[in-house]
């Protein structure tokens, strides 16, 4: 009994003085599986900052890497800002190409920011998602969550240490992926230490969310035109597409955020919702002891 | 209890068959797998690569090992038997050609991922498949390094081909960016809950046939007479009575290939079939595959 006191105490402290790190494989993916999420959370309040990995530059239609990497940076920042995000970290990696990059190098540099910023949330990728086809989420989801791991030990990078960067245990955590697993639903196979599938509602934020998804235009714009290609290839059209202008390109992207909002929301109760998989007070202390 | 009920509904799910599926649209199939005879091992696709076949699509196999370790005549002759094998059985299937990719055989978990990659793009470029057979990038307990390799490889590659800054230099050569957009992903069903089909391919007669006698090809791994001798010894079998022991291997392989053909036929209410994951054109947008396939109109 005391000790759930305790928690309750450290859980409403915590709350007063949010902070939430979020880290992304790419501009989109973390706005599309998580965006509502986030923007209520700093809604209520807390400091979220992002830190994203690689630069985007292999997603646009008829633009070189360069161009595409600086506009995506541009798009990506102002997304963030939208959802009331502080702060975005760009570390620049080459989109598509996270395969090719260590996971230590890469689990040490997200761990740089989980010591300095020192959240008490993280939203990652989640790695244990399947048939996520950017495989930059996968390779990005378990380098953070070895991150948040390592952030806790004093024993890794030791210099960290005495630059200041001293252990950080963040106490909650979500795993985030946007709907392909056809079993993400299924529950783990137990309910203590384990990460447990959790659907928030997020019909406050849907308009936060879908604003912030349509101010990411040179990814929608790349998504219509190949859309767009693969149906008048196919003797195929669809009507809005007939003219890929920003009205048209902000429509479907409107379409697509409040069909995974509706996803998200199915079996739940709720209208839109996101749904993660949850590390929280369950994840470090089982029930019969609070 | 609750255990039980769990078991129950698994048990009942389990004998669930799967939607049967059809032949998406288009002319073209590649099949990309490690070794020279994955368009038959973990029970899958030599039947559905020869209904590709029969329904119109060429067809060509990559085969990304040089299957040395194949066989039980050394690394180069191992190459060289494995290599005709491979021609063979694909050519009794139906298909086109087999390209060569030959990166060690069961190495291939140190090979640099994007190079790999890299090729399979070149491919899929050339070819511009209208679907893709492989191992299942997803799947729990394959042991094999390198159908986790070239699956892992496979699943960038086939949408990554579509983006006009992957390999630029590719389009030098006349070559465009594509995507596939359809995919048939096989793995050992039986290796636990890693790999869990979504759809059923129904086979006939003729395609259960080509995929026993490309199975069977494979000599040089496949078809022991030592294995045969051995189980002759114990069972008579009247089948393949008067048969030498390496005939009589050769029908042992083959009867497996129909075995699990009729079997998962039987579990999906037709006579032959293989089951996969399938992955239609717009799976990857689960918040617009709705919307594109209802408004969709012809031109
Ligand atoms: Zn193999």
């Amino acid at each position: 009994m005391k000790l759930r006191l305790l928690l309750c105490m450290a859980m409403s402290l915590l709350a007063q003085d949010q902070k939430v790190l979020v880290i992304t494989a790419d501009a989109s993916d973390y706005v599309l599986a998580a965006g509502g999420t986030i923007a209520g959370m700093a809604a209520s309040g807390a400091t979220v900052w992002l830190v994203r990995v690689t630069n985007d530059d292999k997603d646009s239609w008829d633009l070189p890497p360069e161009e595409t990497a600086r506009r995506t940076r541009e798009e990506s920042e102002r997304a963030a800002r939208i959802l009331g995000i502080g702060k975005v970290v760009s570390l620049g990696y080459r989109a598509g190409e996270l395969g090719g990059v260590s996971p230590t190098e890469l689990r040490d540099r997200l761990m740089f920011y989980v010591r300095s910023f020192k959240p008490g949330v993280m939203f990652i990728p989640n790695p244990y998602a399947e048939y996520v086809e950017v495989l930059d989420r996968y390779y990005t989801g378990q380098a953070a969550e070895e991150a948040r791991r390592a952030a806790s030990l004093a024993n890794f990078q030791p210099p960290f240490a005495s630059v200041g960067l001293e252990t950080h245990l963040t106490p909650e955590l979500y795993y985030y992926a946007q709907p392909f697993d056809p079993r993400r639903r299924e529950a783990e196979s137990t309910a203590t230490f384990a990460p447990q599938p959790k659907a928030l509602d997020i019909a406050p934020m849907l308009a936060k969310k879908i604003q912030a998804a349509q101010a990411l235009k040179t990814v929608n714009h790349a998504l219509a035109m190949r859309i767009q290609q693969r149906l008048q290839e196919t003797g195929r059209r669809l009507p809005l597409l007939d003219r890929v202008d920003d009205d048209a390109v902000g429509k479907l992207v409107e379409i697509n955020v409040r069909k995974l909002a509706e996803i998200g929301a199915q079996g739940t109760g709720y209208s839109a919702a996101e749904e993660f998989h949850y590390a929280g007070v369950e994840y470090q202390i089982p029930a019969k002891y609070r | 209890m609750r255990l039980l009920i769990a078991l129950v509904l698994a048990g009942v799910l389990g004998a669930q068959p799967l939607p049967l599926g059809r032949i998406p649209p288009g002319r073209t199939l590649l099949v990309i797998e490690p070794h020279h005879d994955d368009h038959t091992t973990d029970y899958g696709m030599g039947g559905l690569i020869a209904r590709f076949v029969e329904e119109g699509h060429r067809a060509w196999y990559v085969r990304a090992s040089n299957d040395e370790k194949d066989g039980a005549h050394g690394y180069p002759h191992n190459d060289m038997i494995n290599l005709r094998e491979s021609l063979e059985a694909t050519r009794i299937l139906g298909m086109e050609g087999v390209h060569g990719l030959n990166w060690r055989n069961d190495y291939m978990d140190s090979i640099p991922l994007n190079e790999l990659r890299a090729q399979l793009i070149l491919l899929i470029r050339k070819h511009r498949p209208d679907a893709v057979l492989g191992h299942d990038p997803w799947a729990h307990y394959d042991r094999n390094p390198d159908h986790r390799k070239v699956a892992r490889a496979l699943a960038e590659a086939y949408w990554m081909a579509g983006l006009a800054n992957v390999h630029p230099e590719h389009f030098e050569l006349g070559l465009k960016p594509h995507r596939v957009p359809y995919l048939f992903f096989k793995a050992r069903v039986d290796y636990g809950k890693g790999h869990e089909p979504n759809v059923a391919m129904e086979l006939t007669e003729s395609q259960v046939r080509k995929k026993m006698k490309a199975y069977s090809t494979h000599r040089n791994v496949y078809a022991s007479p030592a294995m045969a001798r051995a189980v002759r010894a114990q069972i008579e079998i009247p089948e393949v009575k008067g048969l030498t022991d390496e005939e009589a291997a050769v029908r042992f392989e083959e009867w497996h290939m129909e075995w699990i053909s009729r079997k998962r036929g039987r579990e999906n209410g037709v006579r032959y079939a293989e089951v996969y994951f399938y992955r239609d054109e717009f799976d990857h947008l689960p918040g617009l595959k709705n919307y594109i396939t209802s408004n969709t109109v012809k031109q």
